[in-house]
């Protein structure tokens, strides 16, 4: 067990360093962009150009930039943007982190609410519309794009109906929930909805057939026998049994999310999490910040790949020995 | 100078802004000879409020070469000399900032001699000294400063400088003496623009004690009225009062009115114009999104602001490689090209205006000419242009041999520019050749146009002024020396040297210095003998668009700097 663990690790460790090379070399392969006359300033001198690209050390070979750029990230701790010169990589990213969490955190609570309540509401309904409608709705909320969704939103609650409705609606933007939680909860609120309408679509959809697949099952049909209440076969043994597909549909959206999957949501809504920093550093070519952001994305999806793969090696020995 | 994304882009507002256009400084009041009113205390107070969809890079004014920053700097950070707070052509004039007076010229311009002002502190409150502005113009080559080899050059010693940064000592170029606060700058040849350069931020006076490198995000003490707080490029920017702050020139550095000026970050365009309509924020920095154009120009009217810039668009032109290394080629495109129709794709007529001149209208030396309109010569110029001419441009490709050669144009890939691109291509195709249009990230085109390894035959790019005079357009962007083949850096991208064209430009300059109206008419002369050879085709000159909350008074517009952040009040 112990040496599964270990090779799943090291496997671990191989896949984030390969990810690191490839971005690096793929910034690299891209014609034109070189930053040296980008950082240097419009019309600089040709010496001053040769000094900015001594300083970045992009005059030096592309294995011991690679070495030197990861020794700032890792050992040192203090590389430094292209684009916004002076400003720490490091910094940035831990200052999104909480916006993102904020926002995901607060997202999955509403969309597995709605989820559940819906989903078992859809399969277990005496009434007959009940079930159409809500499958109906819920693939509304599927088929709704995040950012049109958002920029909807917008336009009715800062521009449209800001004047009479919507007048307690603040500004777009971020407000640390350390500095003050109301402000915190109210800039928040509505892209907690928005981004919780598309999962909550998707859970309800799913949770509901789990439960109807659950309910034919052979488990079920000998605690009706034995004479149990339908209330109690529904909650107790039917949703319980449909959680365990819910949990790890949850365990990898949930990681997918906190790595910069609400890129769109945190666009539309101004918020300065992890998902608008990469956006922002693609943009703007600004590979110190890229090479972060995507170490850390990728070390949330490989982390969350390596945990899965050993409980399921706890729970099955078959894939020990694979 | 140049600016950053441009995704301007309409033709439903501009009816709308015709109307809002007119009042563009209505609201202003200024002093009869351009200036500022006196301050007015009842108005100062309050907090004025910016957003922008990004930050501008490294706070330090010695490295910041933008206009988005530039704008705040004037009431942040002084030099010996400054552009005068004022309206129209009064914001071009340079006035003695922390200098007394303006220098004295000795030594047939190769010597300035100033005074600097006693009694000033830094926002930290050191008392500023001659120390600090000698150590002021050597933090120009320690850090790098964009502008170390193309403004202060001719700086006694500047050329070692240039070698080795880390050790520059500017003793013999810059001669202070403690005593008399004098200072005396030495220049290796006169210079006609060095007023100018040393009153644009990268000249401005810091504390001796500044870092020898790039102080990235942490502010550096200012001399102006405000000081910088805080800066979090992801997030905010905040200037409050300098408490050390008292007015010594109402032309250079006037009191400002809000308490506190913050620059908020990431806001996306659209939103920021929403915000501005709901009195969240005071003034918008980003270009209109083209859906908004026609709101803001109906309903908020009176909130708008529309001023000329000088600046251009313009498509160099390769002359060093085909089609384009022949004459006639560059002349056709430049009497194909319908410039209306790339104002209209730009937003319009009240955001753009056609020109075919290479010094834009309000700038020293602009004539109002056009060699490449319906019925004109390049010989017989027209007054201004009026409409394409594709017959004779087939002609002149015909002639010219380069019919049926491929030609790539290599625009930003933001709407504005490729629509541009795609129009251009539908022109290039109609007068005989065969256009792609190359779409490469606003980010890198720029300085991918300028390296000859790209083979760039023709492209679509823009330049803003750094500072009011011929030179900076004409002699920057076709002088020899910014032509460096295989660098990114090679502003003249167009390749094009004509060493009796520079010979030219050198007297210009050195008339410049004796008599600056001669030098500005030959520099119109210049103008007109440059666009002859065509290694441009320039498009139109943009206009600057300003949307600001209801609330938000005392607007004033500067040709130099934009406008005036400091002056607005809240109150």
């Amino acid at each position: 067990m112990i040496s599964f663990i270990a090779r799943r690790f090291s496997a671990m460790i191989f896949v984030l360093v390969s990810i690191s090379i490839l971005v690096f070399l793929i910034f690299f392969a891209t014609p034109g962009v070189d930053p040296a006359a980008r950082i240097a300033g419009r019309n600089a001198d040709q010496q001053t150009l040769m000094q900015v690209r001594h300083s970045f050390e992009l005059d030096k070979p592309l294995p011991i930039r690679y070495l030197s750029m990861m020794r700032h990230l890792f050992v040192a701790r203090d590389l430094t943007s292209y684009v916004n010169r002076g400003a720490k990589v490091l910094p940035q990213l831990s200052q999104a982190i909480p916006a993102t969490f904020s926002l995901v955190i607060g997202a999955a609570i509403i969309w597995l609410l709605f989820g559940l309540i819906f989903g078992v509401l859809a399969a277990s309904s005496k009434k007959k519309w009940l079930d159409p409608t809500i499958s109906f709705l819920g693939i509304v909320g599927v088929s709704l794009p995040v950012f049109w969704l958002g920029e909807v939103v917008n336009l009715l609650t800062q521009s449209k109906l800001h004047g009479s409705v919507f007048r307690w609606v603040p500004p777009l933007g971020y407000v640390g929930l350390s500095v003050d939680p109301w402000q915190w909860f109210l800039h928040l609120l509505l892209p907690w909805m928005t981004l919780a309408v598309l999962y909550a679509g998707i859970y309800v959809r799913v949770l509901r057939s789990e439960i109807l697949v659950v309910m034919s099952e052979d488990y079920i049909k000998t605690e009706r026998a034995k004479g149990a209440s339908e209330k109690r076969i529904l909650y107790k043994h039917a949703t319980r049994m449909s959680l365990i597909t819910i949990v790890s549909l949850f365990g990898l959206d949930f990681g997918a999310l906190v790595g910069g999957y609400a890129l769109l949501t945190e666009v539309v809504f101004g918020i300065q999490g992890v998902g608008k920093l990469t956006f922002d550093s693609l943009q703007n070519f600004d590979l110190p910040v890229i090479m972060a952001t995507v170490m850390y994305a990728s070390f949330f999806v490989v982390f969350m790949n390596a945990v899965v793969d050993v409980l399921y090696a706890v729970l099955d020995p078959r894939v020990r020995r694979a | 100078m140049r600016r950053r994304s441009i995704v301007l882009n309409s033709l439903i507002g501009v009816a709308a802004l015709a109307a809002s256009a007119l009042i563009g400084g209505a609201s202003s009041q200024a002093a009869s000879d351009g200036g500022m009113a006196p301050f007015d205390p009842a108005h100062a107070g309050g907090t004025i409020k910016l957003v922008a969809n990004a930050a501008a890079g490294s706070l330090d004014p010695k490295i910041n070469y933008t206009g988005q920053y530039w704008e705040l700097y004037q009431a942040s950070y002084d030099g010996l000399l400054g552009f005068r707070y004022g309206d129209g052509k009064a914001s071009f004039q340079v006035v003695p900032d922390l200098a007394t007076a303006l220098p004295v010229m000795s030594n047939g311009g190769k010597t300035l001699t100033f005074t600097l002002r006693s009694g000033i502190k830094f926002s930290n409150g050191q008392p500023v000294t001659v120390a600090d502005v000698k150590a002021s113009f050597e933090r120009i080559f320690k850090v790098s400063s964009p502008t170390a080899g193309s403004f202060y050059n001719g700086i006694v010693g500047a050329t070692a400088c240039l070698a080795k940064p880390a050790t520059c000592k500017l003793d013999q170029g810059v001669v202070v003496d403690a005593k008399t606060n004098k200072i005396v700058i030495n220049l290796t040849a006169p210079d006609e623009t060095i007023i100018s350069k040393l009153a644009v931020p990268h000249a401005v006076i810091n504390p001796a004690s500044s870092p020898a490198k790039d102080a990235g995000t942490t502010p550096i003490p200012t001399t102006g009225a405000y000081m910088f707080k805080s800066y979090d490029p992801n997030k905010s920017l905040i200037m409050v009062r300098n408490p050390y702050f008292k007015e010594w020139s109402h032309d250079a550095q006037p009191s400002g009115y809000p308490d506190q000026i913050e620059y908020q970050f990431g806001v996306t365009p659209t939103a920021q114009v929403t915000a501005v309509e709901n009195n969240q924020a005071n003034w918008v920095y980003d270009p209109i999104p083209s859906d908004r154009l026609n709101e803001i120009g109906t309903k908020y009217a009176t909130q708008v602001h529309v001023n000329p810039l000088t600046a251009m668009w313009y498509l160099p032109m390769n002359v060093n490689i085909a089609p384009f290394n022949n004459v006639k080629a560059r002349q056709a495109v430049n009497y194909a090209i319908d410039r209306a129709a790339m104002v209209k794709i730009f937003g319009g007529s009240q955001l753009a205006a056609p020109v075919c001149s290479f010094l834009p209208p309000n700038f020293p030396g602009h004539v109002d000419y056009c060699g490449y309109t319906k019925g004109a010569t390049p010989d017989k110029p027209a007054k201004a242009w009026s409409a394409p001419d594709l017959e004779l441009a087939k002609k002149l490709v015909k002639d010219s041999g380069t019919a049926g050669q491929a030609v790539g144009i290599v625009v930003s890939d933001d709407d504005v520019n490729k629509q541009m691109g795609v129009y251009l291509q539908s022109v290039l195709n109609s007068i005989g050749y065969k256009a792609t249009v190359k779409p490469i990230s606003g980010n890198i085109q720029f300085t991918y146009i300028q390296n000859t390894k790209n083979k760039v035959q023709i492209s679509v790019t823009q330049w803003y002024q750094d500072y009011p005079a011929a030179s900076d357009f004409l002699n920057v962007l076709l002088g020899c020396a910014s032509f460096t083949p295989n660098s990114d850096s090679s502003i003249n991208m167009a390749g094009y040297c004509n060493k009796s064209f520079d010979a030219q430009m050198s007297k210009a300059m050195s008339l410049g210095l004796t008599d600056p109206t001669a030098a500005n008419k030959l520099w119109g002369q210049l103008d007109q003998q440059v666009m002859k050879d065509a290694p441009v085709a320039v498009a139109f000159t943009p206009k600057q668009l300003d949307f600001i909350s209801s609330g938000t008074k005392n607007y004033h517009f500067s040709l130099q700097y934009k406008m005036f952040v400091d002056q607005l009040q809240t109150k």
